[in-house]
């Protein structure tokens, strides 16, 4: 049973709790948690089902590429660091995440890259 | 010395700490001014001050972190002392000589004294004339990273590669054997660069379990050296603190007393005037413990404030009395630690995610008030956490008679701190409080690698937040004429 108190402000089970709606998910926080809450869609689906290549390839969040460590052609060993991001003054490390051959790189020193998009192509 | 102006301050910052200080001026009766980048423009600390200015772009470079904008914004204001809050251009000292050149009063130490602390090599050799022990290592003068690797393997494994223009542990690296030493120097530069606009790396042993202790220290220009105790700063995170508190759990008053008189000591030394931290690495326990001179923080602490829970003082205000040349008004027998205080720091980070930074809005952000409970922050709801600058949202400082007392409201208040549209390490923070390791004091600066796997547990949604979704949303369909929210699917809280 859930009574909306209004301002955001709700009581479940005998606790306050606070949501909010975002552009895509609902955000609730009851007594210290906070859970995202995301309605089925084609687009949630879709990053699901997007490889786990794709995503360790990717960068977690729009960042600057402060180095890139490989060239096209390059063998890479599992864990070879490969793209060195910076962002909110943090570096993050894009390493690979299996043997392989540099394909092709898809970004250059410098550039402000967005997350889900593969910084680097590795064959096979 | 002269009393020097302070009519017309303007804080050179953002976010809490700006609040902050201008809280502190607004208190004191001086006419503030706040500075601002173009992300920046309705962030709270401009409405608060007394007079705001842009200064650039949302790039720190060309706003927070230049001098030349910084000083054209304190001459078209007519402010004529300068606070510049921790962080950007705190520790830099030909910022404050260019204050001193502009006839602008600086808060904070004489450029000199924040030079040559801010030296590792400086510091240290400062320390060792002052009979302050400090950790074994040294800044090779050759800095080709041949010549580091060889400094690295006399220094002996493991080690840290720290900048040696840094702070705050930013760009530290840790090297635990031969292997990864080469790859570990490139990646220090860098970051080191990246942050301090100098790749110049220094080179330590790194001490194993030990604790991150420092000690406040007030310094004015009639002599008078005092120290404000210590805070426990062990639970960090990559170098960068996560809880503060004071007093230490493991302090005795004897090894209080050593490290305190070490701390003045070193202080005197260096000529030191107004806020300041040395910090140290505790190895042990009990009235004999070894502590080892780490660095000096030339400004005020971002945890300053259980320093000012337990001990009455305010920093800022004491601060502001020392750039103006007033004498301090306490003797340090006349100082004491009364209760406990305990600092949280609310991040903009996924725990569940490995840490990661996260930029966007504060679709709803309620701060908690109750007993026992002080918040630092310059954020509010509606606003958003910038991708320009760190991820601090706010401080959350909990006191008590007792350290369980402050640990316990902490965690309540924690527990009333909604802050949703952004992820934040709120669930984290409780678990690190609630852990048994820190509710007895059994901790040092590994602790939250140590203890990842017992704290990173994420809770499933439960069926309480779907109904609370259910009963937020109005019924609204999408173009295709389902209900999207039909099949409400959970994440990871």
């Amino acid at each position: 049973m859930v009574d909306t108190l209004g301002n955001g402000r709700f009581r479940v089970d005998g606790r306050l709790a606070y949501a909010a709606r975002g552009r895509r998910s609902t955000w609730v926080f009851i007594d210290g948690r906070t859970y995202v809450i995301e309605p089925e869609s084609r687009d949630a689906s879709d990053r699901l089902h997007a490889t786990d290549d794709q995503m360790a390839l990717s960068a977690p969040m729009p960042a600057t590429v402060v180095a890139i460590n490989v060239t096209p052609g390059q063998e890479v060993a599992s864990g070879d660091l490969l793209v060195t991001l910076e962002a909110m003054k943090m570096e993050l490390p894009i390493n690979a995440p299996r043997a392989g051959r540099v394909k092709a790189l898809a970004c250059r020193e410098g550039e402000l890259v967005q997350p889900g998009v593969p910084l680097v192509e590795i064959d096979p | 010395m002269e009393r020097q102006p302070v009519s017309r301050i303007l804080v050179a910052n953002r976010g809490e700490i700006a609040v902050r200080v201008i809280r502190a001026c607004r208190e004191l009766g001086i006419p503030s001014v706040a500075v601002y980048s173009d992300a920046d423009a309705h962030a709270p600390h401009v409405f608060l001050a007394d007079g705001a200015i842009r200064i650039g772009p949302a790039s720190p470079g060309e706003s927070y972190l230049s001098i030349p904008a910084i000083l054209e914004a304190a001459r078209k204001t007519g402010a004529d002392a300068i606070h510049p809050g921790y962080g950007f251009l705190s520790e830099n000292a030909e910022f404050a000589s260019a204050c001193e050149q502009a006839g602008i009063t600086f808060i904070g130490p004489p450029a000199p004294v924040i030079e040559r602390l801010g030296s590792k090599i400086a510091a240290r050799a400062l320390a060792q004339q002052a009979g302050v022990p400090v950790v074994p290592g040294e800044t090779p003068t050759d800095q080709s990273s041949d010549a580091i690797a060889a400094t690295a393997r006399r220094v002996g494994f493991p080690l840290l590669l720290k900048p040696s223009a840094g702070g705050g542990g930013i760009g530290m690296k840790t090297i635990r054997d031969e292997r990864g030493l080469a790859a570990g120097i490139e990646h220090a530069r860098r970051e080191a660069i990246a942050a301090f606009g100098d790749g110049t790396l220094y080179v330590e042993r790194l001490i194993e379990r030990p604790r991150h202790v420092e000690i406040q220290i007030l310094a004015d220009s009639h002599d008078t050296v005092l120290h404000l105790f210590e805070r426990e700063c062990s639970i960090q995170r990559r170098h960068q603190k996560i809880v503060e508190e004071t007093p230490s759990p493991v302090l005795t008053p004897v090894l209080r007393s050593r490290m305190g008189e070490a701390a003045v000591a070193l202080a005197r030394a260096a000529g030191y005037r107004n806020a300041g931290t040395v910090e140290f690495l505790l190895e042990g326990a009990g009235d004999r413990a070894s502590f080892y001179f780490l660095e000096v923080n030339t400004r005020l602490q971002v945890e300053h404030p259980v320093t000012e829970r337990v001990t009455g003082v305010d920093l800022v205000h004491a601060q502001i009395a020392i750039a103006r040349g007033e004498p301090l008004q306490w003797r340090q027998d006349s100082l004491i630690q009364r209760g406990h205080a305990i600092e949280v720091r609310v991040y903009a980070e996924d725990p569940a995610n490995n840490d990661l930074p996260q930029a966007g809005p504060l679709l709803l952000y309620r701060e908690p008030s109750m007993p026992g409970i002080r918040i630092d922050s310059g954020t509010y709801e509606g606003g958003e956490v910038s991708v320009h600058y760190d991820p601090l949202i706010a401080k959350l400082i909990a006191d008590g008679e007792t350290r369980d007392i402050a640990r316990r409201r902490a965690i309540e208040a924690l527990r009333s701190y909604p802050i949703l549209g952004i992820r934040t390490n709120i669930s984290f923070l409780i678990e690190v409080l609630e852990h048994p390791r820190f509710v007895s004091g059994d901790f040092d600066t590994r602790f939250l690698e140590a203890e990842a796997k017992t704290l990173r547990a994420s809770a499933p949604v439960p069926p309480e937040a779907l109904e609370v979704a259910a009963a937020l949303r109005a019924p609204t369909t999408d173009a295709t004429g389902k209900d999207p929210w039909e099949a409400l699917r959970g994440f990871r809280g």
